[in-house]
């Protein structure tokens, strides 16, 4: 294991953290709060911190698949403990847990909050709430791996462990430049999205349309309105966002190969297809069950939209409170939050393409039985996919009900209901944000006791990560075992 | 530069480890899944799993757009296949290895009706390379630049051998002999030796200068090794097919043993002035039946390195002046260490070339163009020949003067036909070939021997 290089990398990473901090201290100054002090110290912890383990020069480069997902376990682990800081010392969350859960939720883009009063925090700090979810969308490593000047091969290690999907492939071929693009994408649709929102019919001022244009990029959720997206009583919003949100929530993969002229071959991708699909049944079944409710077809539909889109690219915006709907529309909500958005996107869930393989999967056992001597691959695409992926993928999947289940144990031991307990792990784990009853769009995490807080933030880390970074720490390849 | 390379087998992965560490695009072809993922996922390139002969994977792979393309699967056939539709395909470039002897007659028709730009043959390459160094016996290796006007040649430095503990400024006051030593291997640090530097046993050093002067050199540090008359090659191998050709005349005895019948029968058709023997070359009994005492080169061509290996060990021991080993897998650089000095690997051989086209067609802008070039010593050493261009801004400058960059030395320069040995007072003027070793550095024209700024 190349401890070394490990140091090194995680080094890099603090300093780069440090970095952009300077954009919240720039919004303290232009607000001029207090709180530029608090970014300041901050920020030294962080460099100082940094600049040690930079001095760990590597004595070899190469790092394979184990030391990537070491890599970006501990970076986001230390991000999160160093990003905390600024909340805790500011005084706008006392509790260093709490404001630990908040800036896990923030990296990670769940958009989970233990804050009850949003809106009476500096603005500085509500900056840097929604940055984290920027900065974690699209990933830090992916983000250092195209700024920094030398190029290696082996960081497609890294990038495999942060970026999600069973699979993950480069744009072109140098791993640097697909960075690159990948991030000149994402910069780029924020960018368009802040113009609709500012110059748009909601007269939404600049700083929330940047802040919320950062919560639906990373597919977060935080809002720096206490009733989120609703606080605005824009239709024009509620649509722009709830496009852009499902945008978010599409394979990048396929803006670049629209840029590259192939538009016709990105809309053939089966797991797009797939996920309008759902998003396209979602929407109907909800808005007609809304319909039978009191809602009147076209707010029913249009708040349909809004929330399955919300969920599904699991960026958690509420435009109402949905806890208040019919039975049937909330299941299908939490669903949704499993099912999550597509490979190669800022959402979080499951993935598409990977619930499509477990469909396919079952299918074909169920064929195999019937008849043992057929033979069948599974085939995305059109193209097959190897027995070891959907192995990988079938493996993912069990990981995650056991996750989920023995996440949902320990939160019950606080003995809130039942509906509170498990969606607040099935918002943690997905990234989405808020769950059901107590932790719905009118409540809000701060309730859980400290265990349930440490074991909700694993669960975030988890699933932004995917699993097997968090679940390495327990396996003997990484702590050596004591031979006498 | 856009580099499209088809088949990942030796050649293949030589070529991407040397391609993608210097700077180009390169995108990968095999038929096999894994074997993508894995050179995926060791250098920095692209990869795709087809069939890299269809149109379809071609056309995925940016045929249209890349540059080059090097095909080299095992098979000639599909090889030829490949780099015609690349080339319909808008490929500008392309280079297939053919090793078939049938094909190899052919290459003029192959470059000039069907548009494959280089053909490379690693079996004949390495060959050729194993001869020069028979018809050169005390180098362990041996390249020429200046159209053979400038040889550089490598010897392994022996206890006996009076350079050991000397400095380079004192070997050049003591033997007269008009030569450069201008790299030296240390275990497994390369050094461009300055005056101060010195040489210990074992070193490995690279010396340039003419044939004539190397040879002076060498007689008089008494390493010179007298001419090669009885040669014994193992394995009857396509590599020992080509060697026996270019060996053979009549001032020298080849004996070529293999364990085939049927292609000792094929072998003995098609050579002639060569003995053949059918038996276990790397049976010792056997070796020492046919003489390996008499012999005074022994070249192990099998197909398993490590019998190439033993074999060449108990040569050795048998006093065999000259034994060279082919191993294809040329990390064991431990080999040196052991004794066996002159090894040879078809896939470097065949890298090398490659890369020197690659960097001649970088360079094809014009400006001072690379005349040849060689990676030594797996790679870490440069030796690149460049012709002075007419707009070149250093015209009598001396070395001395010049802000060189460190880890580089100008080993050669050839004005007019004559070959110049330099030292700091010379000068490199429009119109002169220059050698230039460097170790780590890459010098892709002229400009790159200043340091920047």
């Amino acid at each position: 294991m190349n401890y070394r290089k490990i140091f090194n990398n995680l080094g890099i990473i603090l300093l780069v953290e440090a970095a952009l901090m300077i954009l919240p201290v720039i919004v303290a100054i232009i607000y001029r709060e207090k709180t530029v002090l608090h970014f300041l110290v901050t920020m030294g912890f962080l460099a100082a911190t940094g600049a040690l383990f930079t001095h760990m020069k590597p004595q070899k480069e190469s790092i394979y698949a184990r030391e990537g997902y070491v890599i970006v376990a501990l970076a986001w682990l230390l991000m999160s403990l160093f990003g905390a800081l600024p909340f805790f010392l500011s005084g706008s969350i006392p509790n260093y847990m709490d404001a630990f859960f908040e800036t896990v939720s923030g990296f990670t883009t769940t958009g989970s909050t233990i804050l009850s009063d949003i809106e009476s925090l500096p603005r500085s700090i509500l900056f840097w709430r929604a940055f984290t979810h920027f900065i974690g969308g699209m990933g830090i490593l992916v983000f250092v791996i195209a700024i920094i000047p030398k190029a290696e091969g082996q960081a497609i290690h890294i990038m495999r462990a942060e970026v999600p999907g069973p699979t993950v492939g480069k744009l072109v071929s140098k791993i640097k430049a697909s960075a690159r693009i990948l991030y000149a994408i994402y910069i780029g649709m924020t960018a368009v999205l802040v113009m609709l929102l500012y110059f748009g019919p909601s007269h939404m001022p600049i700083f929330e349309s940047i802040t919320n244009a950062f919560a639906t990029a990373g597919t977060g959720g935080f809002c720096v309105l206490n009733n989120s997206i609703e606080g605005y009583h824009s239709h024009y919003a509620e649509i722009v966002i709830g496009i852009f949100m499902m945008l978010f929530g599409v394979n990048f993969n396929l803006y670049y190969l629209i840029l590259k002229k192939r538009a016709g071959q990105a809309l053939k991708d089966e797991e797009l297809r797939w996920y309008l699909s759902t998003v396209a049944v979602a929407t109907l079944i909800i808005g007609l069950d809304l319909m039978f409710t009191k809602f009147s077809p076209a707010d029913a539909f249009r708040l349909s939209f809004f929330q399955v889109s919300s969920i599904i690219s699991t960026t958690g915006f509420s435009s109402t409170d949905f806890d208040i709907w019919p039975t049937l529309s909330k299941v299908i909500l939490v669903l949704l939050m499993f099912i999550g958005g597509c490979s190669g996107s800022t959402g979080g869930g499951m993935k598409v393409s990977r619930i499509a393989v477990v469909f396919k999967s079952s299918a074909r056992s169920i064929r195999k039985a019937v008849n043992p001597r057929s033979v069948e691959t599974i085939k995305l695409n059109g193209r097959p996919v190897d027995e070891e992926t959907v192995n990988g993928i079938i493996g993912y999947f069990a990981m995650f009900v056991l996750l989920t289940a023995f996440s949902v144990f320990i939160v019950s031991f606080e003995g809130k209901g039942l509906d509170t307990s498990s969606t607040a792990v099935f918002a943690c784990i997905n990234n989405v944000g808020p769950g059901l009853a107590g932790v719905g769009p009118s409540g809000n995490f701060s309730h859980f006791s400290l265990l349930s807080k440490a074991v909700l933030s694993f669960d975030m880390l988890a699933g932004r990560l995917e699993l097997i970074p968090v679940f390495m720490f327990f396996t003997r390849y990484i702590i050596p075992r004591k031979t006498s | 530069m856009n580099i499209i390379i088809v088949g990942m087998g030796k050649l293949g992965m030589t070529l991407t480890s040397q391609l993608s560490g210097e700077n180009h695009d390169v995108v990968v072809v095999d038929i096999n899944g894994s074997v993508v993922t894995n050179t995926v996922d060791s250098y920095d390139v692209m990869g795709i799993c087809g069939n890299g002969s269809t149109v379809e994977i071609l056309r995925e792979a940016g045929a249209k757009k890349a540059k080059l393309l090097i095909a080299c699967t095992g098979s000639d056939e599909l090889n030829i296949l490949c780099c015609t539709f690349a080339k319909n395909l808008g490929t500008e470039y392309t280079i297939a290895r053919v090793r078939n002897p049938d094909y190899a007659t052919q290459t003029q028709f192959l470059r000039e009706k069907i548009g494959i730009n280089m053909i490379v043959n690693p079996e004949y390459e390495t060959a050729n390379e194993i001869s020069r160094i028979i018809r050169f016996p005390s180098v362990a290796s041996l390249d020429s630049f200046a159209r053979g006007k400038v040889e550089m040649a490598r010897i392994v430095l022996h206890s006996d051998n009076p350079l050991c503990d000397m400095q380079i400024s004192e070997i050049r006051k003591k033997f007269k002999a008009n030569v450069i030593i201008c790299a030296v291997q240390r275990g497994n640090s390369v050094y461009i030796p300055g005056g101060k530097f010195e040489l210990k046993r074992e070193d490995s050093i690279n010396i340039t200068g003419t044939r004539t002067e190397i040879s002076t050199f060498l007689k008089q540090t008494g390493v010179y090794k007298h001419r090669i008359k009885n040669v014994m090659i193992i394995g009857g191998g396509k590599i020992g097919f080509y060697l026996s050709e270019l060996l053979s005349d009549t001032s020298r005895n080849i004996k070529l043993i293999d364990s085939d019948p049927a292609r000792c029968h094929d072998l003995t058709n098609a050579l002639t002035d060569v003995s053949i023997i059918c038996g276990d070359g790397t049976d010792q009994a056997i070796l020492d039946e046919q003489g390996l005492d008499n012999q005074d080169a022994l070249v192990a061509l099998t197909g398993i390195d490590e019998e190439n290996i033993v074999v060449s060990l108990y040569a050795e021991s048998k006093n065999v002046k000259k034994v060279i080993a082919k191993v294809n897998r040329h990390s064991y650089s431990i080999l040196n260490n052991i004794g066996l000095e002159t090894l040879v690997s078809p896939q470097n051989v065949a890298g090398s070339l490659v890369t020197r086209y690659v960097r001649a067609l970088e360079n094809s802008s014009g400006s001072a163009n690379i005349q040849t070039l060689y990676k030594l010593v797996g790679g870490k050493i440069e030796a690149a020949e460049f012709v002075v261009p007419q707009n070149w801004a250093h015209n009598d400058e001396t070395i001395k003067e010049m802000n060189l960059k460190s880890n580089l030395i100008v080993a050669c320069i050839i004005r007019n036909g004559k070959v110049i040995y330099p030292n700091g007072d010379d000068c490199i003027n429009s119109g002169d070939n220059v050698v230039i070793v460097t170790a780590g550095n890459s010098i892709k024209e002229l400009h790159d021997i200043f340091k920047l700024g």
